[in-house]
């Protein structure tokens, strides 16, 4: 039974900030499986995103009174968990985060490959696809397109302006793009 | 096949175009074939990155929280701003560092002061009486060069 189920994420903060612990555990309840399938798609480790996981949560409730009562509590926690990815990236070396060079050419592929395959060998080299990208351009197609967050929550988890949001997203995409081609090309 | 405005149309799909910018986009789309070709491909894109299996941690952490929240009373940091804020601890480590700066200082004070002359002579490279080779050696003030 879960008590607070029927309580938004915002009241389910207040009252965990006065002390209703299970209130937090409903929040965690909500978001563990979004958390742990974006930290996994970022990181590309089982074990990595398992920890971070849990280590976002903690953060989150060892910080809740940091939460501005304005800011959505999904943004919040899901930029801790971003930064507590990046965080991990850089002490062990894994994938270096690079500034981007928002004006590089990035190829143009319009012809889309997806008509070509069945479903599943399409879902899977796109997620081999997805793999490959920069990182900086994997979180962003994660949160929209999968989290389903407006530009302002993306300029929020990521620390961008709007501005960047909407060309480092078209980017992200045309890249994705030229990486499924890619892949096309080398099974075909 | 590409055009120049293949950037706008992420954020057409997207609806994030200005409002004024978009019936002028959408006029663009009927004219040019590249960009409705780049529409669908893109529409396709996101159609298949949310049709992804979604993996589930495979356990459940609430649960774990709710026990540790329970059992265990995990305390959550309050907001602290300032030493006030640590109450009547925080006061004694304020004062216990303000009072250890202020003593180090009184004691590396002495510690510069220069020894009295009867001590530093002990060490003079001329013996008592004897002469002295350059005035840097002997300590002398100009005076009594």
């Amino acid at each position: 039974m879960r008590p607070f189920a029927d309580i938004d994420d915002q009241q389910c903060v207040m009252r965990a900030r006065q002390g209703e612990g299970r209130a937090f555990s409903e929040l965690v309840a909500r978001y563990q499986d979004r958390v742990y399938r974006f930290l996994l798609r970022l990181t590309r480790s089982r074990d990595d995103a398992m920890d971070l996981t849990q280590d976002t949560f903690m953060r989150a409730y060892q910080s809740l009174d940091r939460w501005q009562p304005d800011a959505l509590f999904r943004t919040w926690l899901f930029r801790i968990a971003r930064n507590g990815a990046i965080d991990r990236f850089r002490r062990d070396k894994v994938v270096e985060f690079v500034d981007l060079d928002e004006d590089a050419d990035v190829p143009d592929h319009a012809a889309g490959p997806e008509a070509v395959l069945e479903t599943a060998q399409r879902l899977r080299i796109l997620e081999e696809a997805l793999e490959r990208l920069p990182a900086e351009y994997r979180e962003i197609i994660l949160l929209r397109e999968i989290e389903g967050m407006s530009y302002d929550e993306l300029a929020q988890v990521l620390g961008l302006q709007a501005g960047t949001v909407k060309s480092r997203l078209s980017r992200a995409r045309a890249a994705l793009l030229d990486m499924v081609q890619r892949r096309l090309e080398i099974t075909s | 096949m590409s055009c120049p405005r293949h950037e706008d149309v992420s954020a057409y799909m997207d609806d994030m175009m200005a409002p004024a910018e978009r019936p002028h986009f959408a006029l663009h789309l009927k004219e040019c074939a590249a960009c409705r070709e780049r529409l669908d491909v893109l529409e396709a894109l996101r159609d298949d990155l949310q049709a992804m299996p979604s993996p589930v941690l495979g356990y459940d952490l609430a649960a774990q929280f709710d026990e540790r929240l329970r059992t265990r009373g995990a305390r959550r940091m309050p907001a602290r701003t300032s030493w006030f804020g640590w109450g009547a601890g925080g006061l004694a480590v304020a004062f216990s560092l303000t009072v250890g700066v202020w003593l180090g200082g009184v004691l590396a004070g002495a510690a510069v002061v220069a020894p009295p002359v009867g001590v530093a002579r002990v060490f003079d490279p001329v013996p008592p009486g004897g002469l002295c080779a350059a005035p840097e050696l002997c300590r002398l003030s100009r005076g009594m060069q």
